[in-house]
């Protein structure tokens, strides 16, 4: 075989690799959309099934208007999780609302005012990415206990903002040092204000990063377990998470309306990947830590 | 110029109050609380009854948090481990130039936008004993003859916690590691090639040096997400089957948030901690450039 011929079958190897590699990746994605639509007898069988079998809504019926087919025994069963789906959407809008006011201007005066206190906060953001959530969440029960924000939005907004606050501020800062002084320097020779020149100039400038850091606080928001589950027990709502979790907690889980709670937990996910795609792989390379 | 001075501390107070709020009162909490004999009704004021090592001593007797200990190291090293190979792999394999390559590569990082309690959810239906996809593939190309049950034997659940989280984590590895890749410089790979070095050669000899950094941070940060992995064993496997697969994380929840043992729960999120912490100093040296990155004086 010549070199080249050799070059080209190299080439699609490395194509079928790939997409079995991918394939695998996304199979279990593939199974839980399959299998949202098929009947809980269908899963509960001794065979699984590759295709849809005997394909159904009525997953979509239980999960999305709380129809009866629900065990009597739990609450959450035939609580619909539409109303759960608007609470995971004002929880992660609020995430990531919250952790841009937060960062963008702590990223600002990281990045372009001199101060003393710069590394050594930035260097207690970085061990603050390191803390893991279970420690957090234990203390910031009992803080938020004490602050009378237990069951609350606002608690679990600002336990959740632990995920994305940290990540933001050091992504924001790195995008920040890339925007030449002079910018800053003639608004301010123009007559404006600290704020101003903040405000007008910086950040129309970090638009892609602040999109970046919106997109992760949005996503840590909506995926959110730990901190639902600590500071909302006994709340009059509750985000998707804790819905799909109130599924398994049946002695049998109800796996049709678990797949289907599943796959609209999703949908965000797969929104933000078709529309800012670009925007999740900025981030991730920039070191996010999830969870 | 005090104005100046004045509009970055003003940039900063939201930030500094938040870690303060949300990451230094909660670490100071902690160790109060690992010290204290705390219940439902004294864990949201101050004032618990003193119990000196009371809770740690609780702890080290305690079979099922020194099981999770274990479980915890297993499960991180396995991961790590599993993560790093098939990512690595993944990477180069992304490197080379082939037909579909972008839409490859942008398909990987799929697996880690999804909520992690719905990924557990997904592996404990793949899983299952009967009806799960896992033992039908592997019955049905000859791999094994009798269904295995994943998730329910003591000696099977760890390993399929392990495998689901490297699928977790490969996207990760898979993205760091192959922006590494791009910025190995093609002059130094050829010359290498010139020189008669195969393949493996190559890798082990010239690449992998030279993202070593890289690597380094891949795995520390790897290693920190391992060891707080929580909603995905609730989602598979709660826990079980008789505490085979509790983690620390769990086992901590369940501790202070199911039986309002709370001081234990701390002392063990304290053990969490330090091995979480263990390498900050490894994680700060690799991070100097951040750390010591003069800030550009907007004068």
């Amino acid at each position: 075989m010549s070199r080249r011929r050799k070059k080209i079958a190299l080439r699609w190897l490395s194509t079928l690799v790939a997409f079995v590699a991918v394939g695998i990746m996304l199979f279990p994605i593939y199974a839980i959309i399959v299998a949202s639509f098929e009947s809980t007898v269908t899963l509960f069988s001794t065979q699984f099934h590759f295709f849809p079998y005997h394909p159904t809504l009525a997953n979509y019926q239980t999960v999305l208007l709380g129809s009866q087919s629900g065990t009597v025994t739990s609450v959450t069963i035939s609580g619909n999780q539409l109303a759960h789906v608007l609470t995971s959407f004002e929880i992660a809008l609020a995430t990531a609302v919250l952790t841009l006011v937060i960062s963008v201007p702590a990223a600002y005066a990281l990045a372009k005012y001199r101060m003393r206190f710069t590394v050594f906060f930035v260097g207690a953001l970085l061990l603050a990415q390191i803390v893991p959530s279970i420690v957090l969440a234990t203390s910031l029960f009992a803080i938020l206990l004490k602050a009378g924000l237990v069951n609350t939005l606002p608690g679990v907004v600002l336990a959740d903002c632990t995920y994305a606050v940290p990540f933001g501020i050091l992504v924001l800062r790195a995008f920040l040092f890339s925007l030449p002084n002079e910018v800053m320097h003639s608004a301010r020779v123009d007559g404006a204000s600290e704020w101003q020149t903040f405000r007008l100039i910086v950040i129309p400038l970090a638009r892609s990063a602040i999109i970046t850091v919106a997109v992760f606080a949005f996503l840590a928001g909506w995926g959110d377990f730990i901190f639902a589950l600590t500071t909302l027990n006994g709340a009059s709502f509750e985000p998707i998470t804790l819905g799909i979790y109130g599924f398994l907690g049946n002695y049998l889980a109800n796996w049709g309306a678990v797949m289907a709670a599943g796959v609209v937990a999703l949908v965000p996910a797969g929104v933000l990947l078709v529309i800012a795609q670009r925007y999740i792989a900025t981030g991730l390379t920039a070191g996010a830590v999830k969870g | 110029m005090h104005k100046q001075r004045l509009a970055g501390w003003l940039f900063l107070t939201p930030a500094i109050a938040y870690v303060l709020f949300a990451f230094a009162t909660p670490i100071v909490y902690n160790v109060a609380f690992s010290f204290e004999h705390d219940s439902l009704s004294t864990i949201g004021s101050i004032g618990a009854p003193w119990a000196g090592t009371f809770n740690y001593t609780a702890m080290f007797n305690d079979q099922i948090a020194q099981s999770a200990i274990v479980h915890t190291l297993l499960f991180t090293v396995g991961s790590l481990a599993g993560q790093f190979i098939i990512g690595l792999s993944l990477a180069l394999l992304f490197s080379n130039r082939f037909p579909g390559r972008t839409i490859a590569r942008s398909l990987v990082i799929v697996p880690w936008l999804v909520p992690l309690i719905v990924t557990g959810v997904i592996f404990r239906f793949m899983f299952q004993q009967e009806g799960g996809a896992v033992n039908q593939i592997l019955v049905d190309i000859g791999i094994i003859h009798t269904p295995i049950d994943w998730l329910g034997s003591t000696s099977y659940a760890l390993l399929t916690l392990t495998l689901a989280n490297i699928w977790l984590g490969v996207p990760f590895f898979t993205l760091l590691l192959y922006s590494a890749l791009q910025e190995v410089p093609a002059e130094v790979k050829e010359a290498a090639m010139i020189d008669g070095a195969g393949a493996w050669q190559r890798l082990r000899l010239v690449t992998i040096p030279i993202i070593l950094p890289v690597i380094e941070i891949t795995f520390i940060l790897g290693f920190v997400f391992t060891v707080k992995v929580f909603d995905l064993v609730i989602g598979m496997t709660g826990g079980g089957p008789a505490n085979a697969t509790q983690l620390i994380s769990t086992w901590s929840y369940t501790l202070g948030f199911q039986e309002f043992n709370f001081g234990e729960a701390a002392a063990l999120n304290n053990v969490l901690l330090v091995a979480a912490l263990v390498c900050a100093p490894l994680y700060l040296l690799l991070s100097r450039d951040q750390l010591s990155r003069s800030s550009g004086a907007g004068r």
